[in-house]
């Protein structure tokens, strides 16, 4: 080799060395014989490369940005959840709550069991508040003239604008809603203070205007009362969804299920009717249930009223009446039950009118109620919107006197009836500052956007009734440059300070000196709240006068175009006033009655729709007013009124746009959006704003088909108990899935509705199961299950369950894990009864899924658990065809998970699954490991009712009783024995660890009208 | 004399019809394979393998993107997939009995059909095995199904599943049809291979006839092993479909669990499996000219026994309604009254007119013999069948125990594409069988044209 290499000089130095001087260091170049491997040395190399190559390929997703503390935080330990009480923020409903957080984030919210007025539960809309922190369309800074600015500018020209307003001597407005934090009340009245002139005008979209106005003319203070189910053994509902969305439902529904637990010792079964036009969720749980026109509930009242004043030996209340448009067998009925239940009855009115407010304040008087069931002493601060006062403001926008309108927590060009007039008139406002975390209609035409934070991450308080004071505290650092709107105020007063220093200052001034315990320090006060999420303290006292009796009118006549029917807008259970309207969550979830998702629609009675020619899905033009119409399609309701057409506020919301990239994307998929481009249509501009009334019902409307379809995306598309009659076998179409009994039975026999069920007779063969250690098992009360759907989104937010969209929930593939089964049956008197059954997975000991897997992809657990293994499921779907209750669910595609920012909120306890594999529910078995560990961790067995899942910590009516059936001591071991007690498809041997107990309706009968178990024996 | 061979000729007509010599049935049987393709050919060829790339197309495009490309939901979890293959594993149990068990029961007019019908047998197996692999959601972990010995502690599969027992039933069916199906092949293999001079043709048919002779023991050997292999495939014939149908009748759903499915599928799957072989045989005779070897008498008999199974089908659909009836069972009332009238109801129709009403034609012996009329009618049924295994698995799993959980049923474009590709499949696989392979058991037919000729020849 040495001879053939040819020498290359590297500089002319070594060239010279190269031709005789010294010889220097010199390269070569190589040839083909250098790159000669050895047979071993390639072999080696090979196998180097494939092994890596191999290594390579195997994992499966690189690891990026796993960054340890750098400090250790002191509380947070990885893997375990630390809660944090707060207040929801959801609505002013002030619900206590516990926020779980994980590493520093906040994953799931849940009741606050000790909170006096939620008393631990959690309705759907809070549960689903925690997706909004994650959103990653929120406003991460202030915006100028629609333009991203830093916030030293934004309060520069708002100082201005607002200087330049006072010296124009126009008045400054502030527009909210319902402000139930005494801090940022007294924030505001500092602020405005140094405004001459100016107002602070609160309204609520779902008004109770009419209540306060109504006390105020017969108590002397416009508050509004807190209403105490509880004690009330008589109720009389008028139109207030009360368990579903009328002011506080969570607060509501806890005191309503007090007085419904027939088995509790002492027993207690309030009886509860209800009068409304649509059948609403309060409605649906109603003894008696009368369907009246919008126009009419004066009429029915004002009968009943006058029926209690003869019991009571007093004048009538109102002369002269129309005939009473229900059976007067109904009214004497109605007006005995009140009479008789004196001092616990209760009549709560959801009217926007003030006359027919007033004669229900009367009614209260007659029967008692003050003091007993209606609380004036300790009131409500829930709701405090003034219609009047709004109507007042849009005339002086109109008017063009305004000089600033600073809008916070309300969304007015969606929500009042003339939004877009509204809109356009704001342009003779010189500053309008909107709050808002989004760019919603509103801020979209505010001159500044000042987002404010998420309940998740501020200081605030609530007191949403006197004497309760709740604390909300940031559980996570804010995740955009945003501010709260206390600290704003502050600045634009001149004044700076820190939102937590605002809160202390304010505690320490105005709520320490309110303590019940005289002996604490303010530290101690402070630090005692912020544990527990709230305090109790003395109610400060409005200056209530005793009742005075007014004049009452008589109920207007009836006055009713011919062919028109009248409007009912409601809000949705979901909704609300529009603010789920950007939630996934709750768009997904079915409307507790109509089971619909994705979508507004016109409520019309099936006979309507008959008469009409029209069929589920059919487009119609609903118009109300002047040059005001909707198209929708149409959904069948029974239960409502012939003359009735509802429709649900709350969507058609800006922004929900985004909702078309919703769901799996493949050719055949159908978006989830509207022809608008949105979700639904905002129902808003049907309403009228007039005469001090917001009336979102008895506005006549005209219905006419518009010769297009919109199909519903229903989860559930047969609707009643019992089989088409065209297809009944012999023995009859009901199905024994549910036992229900009257009072009247029940006291007679506890186990009334019962026939036909019990244990199954002995099998052959021994058991396959000893469950030797826990045995757990879950009983849900029908008796006190609203179907309110709390459950079914906390079980999403638990256990990672994905939104699906609107195509795949009409192809019928909902991933909810668990449902609420709502069956319409025959009720006395050609009325509708409403059965809700919360249906999960039964986990049964025989259970049909177990045996027909071929992978062991779904095994049965020492606990009674039935398991679902994700990665060793192939997919079959035989257990699902196989399962007698239909409640597993399919991952049909690789549901996109795309959002960075939302992937936040997944429980990193829970897998999230990939398609083709099958899920349910597990009983939230990550929770049981957690209490069982932390009992370990103690050192002690695990104590009744420290395992809970999801479902049954966030159920406002606390229908749901979880737990080890193996501990004799454990509620769920002494409901088991209930007489109750029946269990789902019991015939089939499946042995569920679900039971259920019967529901109990108070209302005369044997129970034979309702039970329908002994039609098959 | 001559009044009594005419007695008996009437009595036994000859299988063969045409006094075909045995040189002229190897002409005959081989020309297909030696002269080019007709058009006919390459058109049916092309169309059905336009029909297969469909399928593979849709199917691509379903495991890429998701189970969810078909309209299955929450509560009807199967319905095209495994309608599709209960309908193939159906199609393919009259290959097996008419090779196996009417080997067993010497029946010789099966030796003109036999061959055609084991190929049916082990296509359809082939398009039904399809279905099974794909419907699940990870078809990429179908291995799973099998017994494997692996790392992962005592993991293992699930012997009281249904589908694992499919598992075992149609992967030894499969095998044992192969085997059996080639097996019989042997003798034909070497005829062809004789006949071809050169080239790779000879050398492939060379290899597979696996140095067939023709030799006296070669021949006693294979007949024993034929034998055998008969005797192994004919409990298959009842197995099999016993087993799939299992995967209903062990279930709890009102519709599926029923005692009377065994045997009620097993006829069914003889039903749907003649009608098969008479479609196809009709067609073959005509386009490859095999007037001589399937006579209209192997039709007639093949009619009646579609006559015969359409029978005891039309018997079992009876039963179940009374069954439901007389159970006073509510869920089972219900779904065979919602079967017949609910939103399935045109379904169930087509199955009953078609399996029961259109099989009762054959009653008539100027229905059996007119070949264009039994051809119509085996498509009926063919149809038929289908719709059966659909209306069992849909309508029994649309409406079950909860009524909240009913949902209704429609196939996408993906399901219909992939239904048609398991057609197009089966189809590009017999034409290529057709056109190289022997479509006729060339030996076979020799031995009952021998038998024939020297009943006449030799006097008696």
């Amino acid at each position: 080799m040495s001879k053939d290499v040819k020498h290359y000089w590297t500089s002319l130095d070594r060239r010279e060395g190269a031709t005789g001087m010294a010889p220097g260091p010199e390269f070569e170049v190589p040839t083909a014989d250098d790159f000669r491997t050895s047979r071993r040395g390639f072999l080696a190399a090979a196998g180097f490369g494939l092994a890596g190559s191999a290594i390579a390929g195997c994992s499966r997703a690189p690891v990026e940005q796993a960054l340890p503390f750098l400090i250790q935080p002191e509380a947070i330990v990885p893997g375990r959840a630390t809660y944090y009480a707060s207040t929801c923020g959801a609505c002013t409903a002030g619900c206590g709550l516990l926020v779980k957080t994980r590493d520093g984030r906040p994953i799931k919210l849940e009741g606050n069991p000790d909170h006096p007025l939620s008393r631990g539960g959690l309705c759907a809309v809070g549960q689903a508040s925690i997706l909004p922190l994650y959103d990653s369309q929120r406003l991460t800074g202030p915006l100028q003239q629609g333009q991203a600015a830093s916030w030293a500018q934004v309060d520069g020209a708002i100082a201005a604008a607002l200087t330049a307003a006072r010296d124009a001597g126009r008045p400054v407005r502030l527009l909210t809603g319902t402000i139930t934090s005494p801090t940022t009340r007294a924030a505001i009245d500092r602020f405005l203070s140094g405004f001459p002139g100016s107002e602070h005008v609160v309204y609520d979209t779902l008004s109770t205007s009419a209540v306060l106005d109504a006390h105020e003319r017969t108590h002397g203070v416009r508050v509004l009362p807190r209403y105490r189910f509880d004690r009330a053994d008589v109720i009389l509902g008028i139109d207030a969804d009360f368990l579903g969305t009328w002011i506080a439902p969570v607060e509501y529904t806890a005191g309503y299920r007090a007085g419904r637990a027939p088995g509790d010792q002492p027993a207690r079964m309030s009886f509860h009717a209800q009068v409304e036009a649509r059948l609403s969720l309060t409605g649906a749980r109603a003894d008696r249930r009368l369907v009246v026109a919008p126009g009419e509930y004066h009429l029915v009242l004002a009968h009943v009223a006058n029926r209690v004043a003869r019991l009571a030996g007093v004048a009538p209340l109102v002369e002269p009446l129309a005939p009473a448009p229900v059976a007067e067998a109904v009214i004497e009925d109605l007006g005995e039950r009140l009479w008789q239940a004196r001092g616990h009855a209760l009549i709560v009115c959801g009217s926007h009118d003030v006359a027919l407010q007033l004669l229900a304040n009367s009614l209260n008087h007659l029967l008692g109620a003050y003091g007993a069931t209606i609380d004036l002493e300790r009131p409500s601060f829930q709701r405090q919107g003034s219609d009047r006062a709004l109507e007042r403001l849009v005339a002086e926008v109109a008017g063009g006197s305004v000089g600033a309108l600073i809008i916070a927590g309300v969304n007015p060009v969606y929500e009042l009836p003339g939004g877009a007039t509204f809109a356009e008139q704001l342009r003779k406002v010189p500053l309008v500052v909107s709050f808002s975390s989004h760019l919603d209609e509103t801020a979209s035409v505010a001159g500044f956007v000042c987002p404010d934070r998420h309940s998740l991450e501020s200081w605030s308080d609530t007191e949403s009734a006197a004497g309760v004071v709740s604390v909300t505290q940031p559980t996570v650092s804010a995740l955009g440059d945003t501010r709260p709107m206390i600290e704003s105020l502050a600045i634009w007063s001149g004044v700076p300070r820190p939102a937590y220093e605002l809160l202390r200052e304010h505690w320490q001034a105005q709520v320490y000196p309110r303590r019940l315990a005289a002996d604490t320090s303010f530290e101690a006060f402070w630090e005692k709240a912020v544990h527990d999420g709230f305090v109790e303290v003395a109610p400060s006292v409005p200056a209530v006068r005793a009742f005075t009796a007014v004049p009452l009118a008589p109920p207007p006549a009836a006055a009713r175009e011919a062919d028109a029917l009248a409007l009912v807008l409601y809000p949705k259970v979901a909704m609300l006033d529009g603010r789920g309207g950007l939630n996934p969550w709750l768009h997904e979830l079915p409307d507790p009655i109509t089971k619909v998702t994705w979508d507004n629609y016109a409520c019309l009675s099936p006979s309507t729709a008959a008469r009409l020619n029209l069929d589920d899905g059919d487009v119609v033009r609903v118009q109300a007013g002047e040059g005001v119409s909707l198209e929708l399609p149409v959904c069948r309701q029974p239960g409502q009124h012939d003359d009735v057409v509802a429709i649900a506020l709350g969507y058609g919301r800006l922004g929900s746009e985004r909702f078309a990239q919703v769901g799996p994307r493949w050719f055949e998929a159908r978006p989830t959006v509207g022809d608008n481009g949105r979700v639904g249509q905002n129902a808003a501009p049907l309403a009228a704003l007039a005469d001090g009334m917001w009336r979102y019902s008895g506005v006549p409307a005209r219905v006419t088909p518009a010769g297009r379809r919109r199909p519903l995306a229903q989860t559930q598309s047969h609707h009643e108990i019992s089989v088409p009659a065209h297809l009944a076998p012999p023995g009859g179409g009901r199905r024994p899935i549910v036992q229900e009994t009257t009072l009247a039975a029940y006291v007679k026999d506890p186990s009334a509705g019962s026939h036909g069920h019990g244990e199954a007779a002995e099998d052959l063969w021994p058991p396959d199961h000893q469950y030797t250690g826990h045995r757990w098992r879950m009983v849900i009360d029908l008796t006190k299950c609203t179907g309110c759907s709390a459950c079914v989104v906390a079980c999403q937010v638990e256990n990672n369950v994905p939104v699906v969209g609107r195509d795949e929930v009409m192809r019928r593939r909902e991933m909810h894990w668990m449902r609420i089964d709502r069956y319409y049956a025959d009720g006395p008197d050609g009325s509708v009864d409403v059965i809700q059954q919360p249906m999960l997975c039964q986990h049964c000991e025989n259970a049909s899924c177990e045996t027909v897997c071929p992978v062991l992809a779904t095994v049965h657990s020492e606990e009674g658990l039935n398991q679902q293994v994700y990665n060793r499921c192939v997919g079959t779907r035989y257990c699902a065809n196989n399962c007698a209750y239909k409640v597993r669910r399919f991952n049909w595609f690789e549901y996109p998970r795309e959002d960075r920012l939302q992937n936040l909120v997944l429980n990193p306890d829970v897998v999230v699954r990939s398609r083709g594999v099958m899920e349910k529910c597990s009983l939230c078995v990550q929770r049981i490991q957690d209490a069982k560990v932390e009992a370990r961790r103690q050192g002690r067995p695990l104590e009744d009712g420290e395992a809970r899942t999801a479902c049954q910590q966030s159920c406002p009516a606390q229908a749901i009783t979880f737990g080890d059936a193996n501990d004799p001591g454990s509620r769920v071991a002494h409901l088991l024995h209930d007489p109750r007690h029946f269990r789902v498809l019991e015939e089939l041997n499946v042995k569920p660890s679900v039971g259920y107990l019967t529901l109990v309706r108070n209302r005369p009968g044997d129970g034979g009208e309702g039970g329908g178990n002994a039609s098959h024996e | 004399m001559r009044a009594m061979n005419e007695h008996a000729v009437s009595l036994r007509a000859p299988l063969i019809s045409g006094g075909r010599t045995i040189a002229q049935v190897t002409e005959d049987v081989c020309a297909p394979m030696e002269g080019r393709p007709t058009a006919l050919w390459w058109g049916a060829f092309l169309a059905s393998f336009a029909l297969l790339l469909l399928g593979v197309a849709a199917v691509s495009y379903q495991v890429a993107t998701g189970i969810g490309t078909w309209g299955l939901n929450r509560t009807v979890g199967w319905a095209f997939d495994i309608t599709n293959f209960v309908f193939w594993i159906g199609i393919g149990h009259a290959g097996t009995l008419i090779s196996a068990i009417l080997f067993l029961l010497r029946q010789r007019w099966r030796t003109s059909v036999n061959r055609a019908a084991e190929a049916m047998t082990i296509f359809a197996v082939l398009c039904a095995a399809i279905f099974p692999l794909i419907h699940m959601g990870r078809p990429w972990f179908a291995y799973w199904v099998f017994p494997l010995p692996n790392t992962r502690g005592s993991l293992w599969v699930n012997f009281r599943s249904p589908l694992l027992w499919d598992v075992f039933a149609i992967s030894t069916y499969f095998t044992i049809s192969a085997v059996f199906w080639y097996v019989g092949l042997l003798p034909d293999l070497a005829t062809v291979r004789d006949r071809l001079k050169t080239g790779l043709r000879r050398r492939v048919f060379a290899f597979f006839s696996l140095g067939w002779n023709g030799s006296y023991r070669t021949w006693h050997h294979y007949e024993s092993v034929y034998l055998l292999l008969a005797a192994l495939g004919t409990p298959l014939v009842i197995s099999v479909h016993s087993i799939v149908s299992f995967d209903f009748a062990t279930s709890l759903i009102p519709g599926w669990h029923t005692t009377i499915f065994p045997p009620y599928f097993v006829a069914g799957a003889i039903f749907s499996g003649m009608a098969m072989v008479l479609t196809l045989m009709i067609i073959a005779r005509t386009t490859m000219r095999l007037e001589n070897y399937i006579t209209v008498r192997h039709v007639d008999i093949m009619a009646k026994l579609v006559l015969t199974t359409g029978s005891l089908v039309g018997l079992a659909y009876a039963t179940e309604f009374f069954i439901a009836a007389y159970s006073n069972n509510p869920y089972e009332q219900f779904v065979f009254i919602n079967r017949a009238f609910g939103p399935f109801a045109w379904a169930y129709w087509t199955m009953v007119a078609c399996n029961v009403i259109t099989p009762q034609l054959f009653w008539f012996e100027r229905v059996r013999t007119n070949l264009a009329a039994v051809f119509v009618l085996s498509l009926f049924v063919n149809v038929g069948m289908w719709f059966e295994r659909f209306v069992i698995i849909v309508t029994s799993l649309h409406r079950d125990y909860l009524p909240s959980s009913w949902a209704d049923y429609t196939p996408t474009s993906i399901e219909v594409a992939t239904l048609i590709g398991s057609f197009g499949l089966f189809f590009t696989c017999f034409l290529l069988f057709c056109r190289f392979l022997p479509v006729i058991a060339i030996g076979e037919v020799k031995a009952v044209v021998a038998h024939d000729r020297h009943a006449k020849g030799g006097g008696q």
